[in-house]
């Protein structure tokens, strides 16, 4: 039992990190972006390339994926989504085909085999037959302060309020005196780093592979679809509900079956409450 | 809508016709079908790119031609192996095709050779049902080979391993199977949980069968803890980095072997960033830590003055390429041509043994239809021709166990007659 | 003629129809077999258009649908040893009934939430087929010796075309119904189409049904032109790219662009290997389709229509 909670807590919290990237961009930008996974890819092989290959310290690794992944993020802005004029289909699509080229781009440079990253912090803490890596609790311990921080950034700062009124309406944003086109490319720019992040942690969890972008992406939908969007409380919460019930699924119920639950959760909840557990568009 | 229509149409035919000049024709071809961004693809393509100009440089083939090597790249997608395999067969017209596809792969493209009766040697998947359908439809299936021990009789030399070192040497009687969803996990699962009992003494007591994109194991080595198991049997053929590295990362207090294919190449120290101390896997012969008779260890030599990009070291199958492309075309030397008749004959009676220091060491030949391997009672036609009984001087052992130890070295610790090293568990293992 | 064919139109099609038909006088095998997977790709960027790019409702999940006609019939006749004749029709009827089950809830969602069901459905897919009854499956291996239904290059292309020819006709006269006006209508504002007193549920479930039947008779056939079936050659993300990327290259709500789009995605692709052999072809395939997806998110119809117009005697389109 107290294995199942400590496991799922860790897992919860990095699901996490990685889903509010996603929520955010969908909720104020109004576009899935389904090349979101390949910000997880990109910041894992960056932090790789500099701290791995390169030897630089790990920190100095973080900060050039989070660095990329914010440039990637402001790229896809400026050369995908403001020509498309932010519509909704062509983003979705452009950035679906965005993706599979980044993949192809990744397997040119790397070679397609799967590299496994160090432990950002090395170490091992036993609790009963639960064994915890310090690794994915730093994890655990980043996302919490990132999820909190983002929550105080758009609650209190003056450019957290104004992607709260993009979110909720973008006219009504701009006649007030806010550049939803600027407030727009700092949100995708947000958004890139977050997925970085998210995916130096992930894919030192796991592993670093040119697919490794669906898997990250299948959570974030999974995630944003149950929570509705918009919401970082809710993404929080159903990044728990999530973790746990892949926790629970695997120890106590069938391992194979772990996707097979996630998947069934998301069509459920999409027929039951299409808006999600906690929707509303607008973030908050 | 119609003048598009009619300009897209023009564009189409007109399109189609101008790529119809065929290639310049070449002496003979060979085909390479398989991924050349994988290790695997590679160590394929480049044991078959060794091989040829080797019989190139040697004055040629049949009659003084030379070869050219087509490559196909599959990207390991099935549906582009399909493609890869028409192009080779009619764009290309090759004579004789080698391949280094995984799996679903193989069986993918296997309908396309069914078709074509192309010659075709397949050096990494060991797949026992494509055996299977050399069995169940002999007329069809003939041009196929395989120089790799199928996964049956590598299960069945394991069982062997499991008496001898786990029980009788590590005093372990207890076992829990940590198995990826594929059918190869599922046919090796299978084998070993029935077998090990009743031939080793080891009792399975849970089976754990995990998703194969699953990334958190954490869970999945609790309940193998709380199973009282003495050892972790893993079998991972898909995505085992992720299995052997969180191993190693949450420092799991158990032994853990089994198949883990990500160790079978020199690389694996490197990709897992050195967290793959004290993993041990099964492995096709000849594997990393494996003692090389002269002939391959000259293949190894010329392959790593040839190249300097990974795998700076070939693996099983690339050995496989360049002793069966060098067999496939002794054969049709003797047959005269690559067909699938005489050349399988032909091909049926290569026998290439390598000796070290004056003993049997490897031997790459194939069993023929009909012939029936003792132990399992079966046979295995055009399956490369394995010995799973000590002392292995009628084939090569189907696989031998190697080792990866916490300073990043390697060693075969198994069968006793190839081993180079002992069987260890990792240092946080009491 | 009546209104729904116009003489010129009938034209074009009998013209299309003998550029088919004369296709493998023109060509070499080798570019016949890519004209297959082209024809197939084709029938599937067709499906998805008649649902997606007439209505707006972007399905991610379309090789849920070809896959369950797929395996169906894969199953029928390799397991059950089910004639063909009696597999494929079978094939179409348990996808249309499958399918519609599964997505009948779906329905009421839109935008970019049915897109992300539609995702789920085929992730969800991809792991049962593996999970569920491997022993029908195949499990992840899948299945390889499936019945084929043709032997060559000549006749496999003649079969695909055939399919093709007929799918994309019957597709295109249905949407000169006034079907195909109350879809282009739901994509333009759905809201509007209600408010007219139009059932749009009904118009909804019976777009769906016919895509999902056209899905399913084409993954019938694909498999069977195939000879085997795998879970990661269907349900994949890869595939649906292809499907999609096709339908929208070529020019989506036209079921005939998306038609081209598929050959010319499947030639790119194919005439990229002599000179890329390695993972470069991707990466040079997708950067390719997304400028040209950039340039113009309407398509290569969209672009042939301009320079149409640019000419001297240019008519409009349609």
């Amino acid at each position: 039992m107290l294995q199942i909670l400590i496991q799922g807590f860790l897992l919860s919290g990095l699901y996490a990190l990685i889903a509010v990237g996603f929520t955010l961009i969908f909720s104020v930008g109004r576009v899935l972006n389904l090349a979101y996974g390949a910000y997880l890819m990109l910041g894992g092989y960056a932090f790789f390339y500099v701290s791995q290959t390169l030897g630089a310290p790990k920190l100095i690794g973080v900060l050039a994926a989070v660095a990329l992944g914010a440039l990637a993020g402001l790229l896809k802005h400026r050369l995908i989504v403001k020509p498309l004029k932010g519509e909704m289909v062509p983003v979705e699509i452009a950035t679906l085909i965005l993706a599979v080229v980044l993949q192809s781009g990744v397997i040119l440079l790397f070679g397609d085999s799967t590299k496994i990253l160090h432990s950002i912090i090395p170490g091992v803490w036993r609790v009963g037959s639960a064994s915890v890596t310090f690794n994915i609790l730093f994890a655990t311990v980043v996302s919490w302060i990132v999820l909190i921080g983002l929550y105080l950034f758009i609650r209190r700062s003056h450019l957290g309020r104004a992607m709260q009124a993009v979110s909720m309406d973008q006219k009504g944003a701009a006649i007030s005196g806010i550049n939803p086109d600027r407030v727009n490319m700092i949100t995708w720019a947000i958004s890139g780093g977050l997925g970085a992040l998210a995916g130096v942690f992930f894919a030192s969890y796991t592993q670093l592979s040119p697919s490794m972008w669906v898997a990250p992406l299948i959570i974030a939908v999974a995630v944003v679809i149950v929570g509705g969007i918009g919401s970082i409380i809710g993404t929080l919460v159903v990044a728990h509900i999530i973790g746990f019930m892949e926790i629970i699924s695997t120890t106590l119920i069938a391992a194979e079956l772990r996707g097979v639950f996630t998947m069934l959760l998301i069509i459920i909840v999409l027929v039951v409450s299409p808006k999600g557990l906690f929707g509303r568009e607008e973030i908050h | 809508m119609s003048l598009t229509f009619k300009t897209l149409t023009g564009f189409a035919v007109a399109g189609a016709i101008s790529l119809t000049a065929a290639a310049a024709f070449a002496d003979i071809k060979v085909g390479f079908i398989g991924s050349t961004s994988s290790d695997t693809g590679l160590s394929t393509l480049r044991g078959a790119e060794i091989a040829i100009k080797e019989l190139n440089a040697g004055g040629g083939v049949l009659g003084g031609q030379q070869i050219t090597l087509v490559t196909a790249d599959t990207s390991e997608d099935v549906t582009e192996g399909i493609k890869a395999y028409e192009y080779l067969a009619e764009t290309e017209e090759v004579d004789f095709i080698i391949s280094g596809s995984i799996d679903d792969v193989s069986l993918g493209w296997l309908p396309r050779m069914v078709e074509y009766q192309i010659p075709t040697l397949d050096t990494w998947t060991s797949y026992i049902g494509i055996i299977d359908n050399l069995v169940n439809d002999y007329e069809n299936y003939k041009p196929y080979f395989m120089n790799i021990a199928s996964d049956e009789a590598l299960a069945t030399l394991y069982i062997d391993f499991g008496k001898d070192v786990l029980a009788d040497k590590m005093g372990w009687s207890s076992v829990v199977i940590l198995q990826e969803d594929t059918a190869f996990g599922g046919a090796i699962n299978g084998l070993v949980s029935e077998a090990l009992a009743p031939n080793a003494g080891i009792e399975v007591v849970d089976t754990i069968v995990y998703d194969v994109t699953t990334v958190d194991f954490a869970p999945l080595f609790s309940r193998a803890q709380d199973s009282g198991a003495d050892f972790i049997y893993l079998i991972s053929s898909v995505n085992s980095q992720v299995v052997s590295s969180q191993y190693v990362k949450l420092q799991v207090p158990m032994g853990m072997t089994g198949v883990n294919v990500a160790a079978l190449g020199q690389e694996f120290w490197e990709d897992t960033g050195g967290a793959a101390g004290g993993i041990s896997t099964l492995s096709p012969v000849p594997s990393v830590g494996f003692t090389l008779d002269p002939i391959s260890q000259a293949f190894v030599k010329t392959y790593q003055e040839t190249y300097d990009t990974r795998p700076k070291f070939p693996h099983f199958n690339g050995f496989n390429a360049y002793h069966g492309l060098k067999q496939a075309f002794a054969a049709a030397a003797v047959a005269g041509e690559f067909n699938n008749t005489t050349w399988v004959d032909a091909m049926l009676e290569q026998d290439l043994k390598l000796d070290l220091e004056g003993q049997p060491w490897l031997r790459y030949a194939f069993w023929k239809p009909g012939e029936v391997e003792e132990r399992t009672g079966r046979t295995y036609p055009h399956n490369a021709r394995f010995d799973i009984t000590a002392p292995y001087d009628e084939g090569s052992p189907s696989m031998v166990v190697i080792q990866w130890y916490e300073d990043g070295t390697n060693a075969v610790v198994y069968p006793e007659k190839y081993a180079t090293g002992e069987f260890k568990v990792p240092s946080w293992v009491k | 003629m009546t209104g729904l064919m116009t003489w010129r139109h009938a034209v074009l099609w009998v013209l299309l129809a003998a550029g088919l038909l004369a296709l493998p006088e023109l060509v070499s095998k080798g570019t016949l077999r890519t004209a297959i997977f082209a024809c197939y790709v084709g029938i599937f960027a067709m499906s998805w258009d008649f649902l997606s790019g007439r209505t707006g409702y972007i399905s991610f999940g379309h090789p849920f649908l070809i896959g369950i006609g797929a395996y169906a019939s894969a199953i029928l006749s390799y397991r059950f040893g089910v004639p063909v004749a009696v597999s494929i029709p079978a094939a179409v009827v348990i996808t249309i009934i499958g399918s519609t089950l599964f997505i009948l809830p779906a329905l009421r969602i839109r935008g970019s939430y049915f897109a992300l069901v539609t995702l789920a459905f085929m992730e969800l897919m991809y792991q049962l087929v593996q999970v569920i009854r491997p022993d029908l499956t195949g499990g992840t291996r899948g299945i390889s010796g499936i019945e084929t239904l043709t032997r060559g290059a000549v006749n496999g292309f003649y079969l695909a075309a055939a399919l093709t020819f007929v799918i994309a006709l019957v597709l295109w006269l249905l949407t000169r119904t006034r079907l195909g006006a109350a879809q282009s209508a739901i994509g333009m504002d759905e809201d509007a189409v209600t408010g007219s007193g139009l059932n749009t549920t009904k118009l909804k479930l019976a777009t769906f049904m016919i895509s999902a039947a056209v899905a399913g008779l084409g993954g019938a056939f694909y498999v069977h032109y195939l000879g085997s079936i795998a879970p990661r050659a269907l349900f994949d993300i890869n595939f649906v790219f292809t499907i999609i990327v096709a339908a929208l290259i070529g020019g989506a709500g036209t079921i005939v662009g998306p038609l081209f789009g598929a050959f010319f995605l499947t030639f790119l692709l194919e005439y990229l290997r002599p000179w890329l052999p390695g993972a470069e072809r991707y990466f040079v395939y997708g950067l390719v389709a997304l400028l040209i997806y950039m340039y113009q998110p309407k398509g290569l119809f969209e672009i042939a229509a301009k320079l149409r117009a640019g000419l001297p005697g240019g008519g409009g389109l349609r």
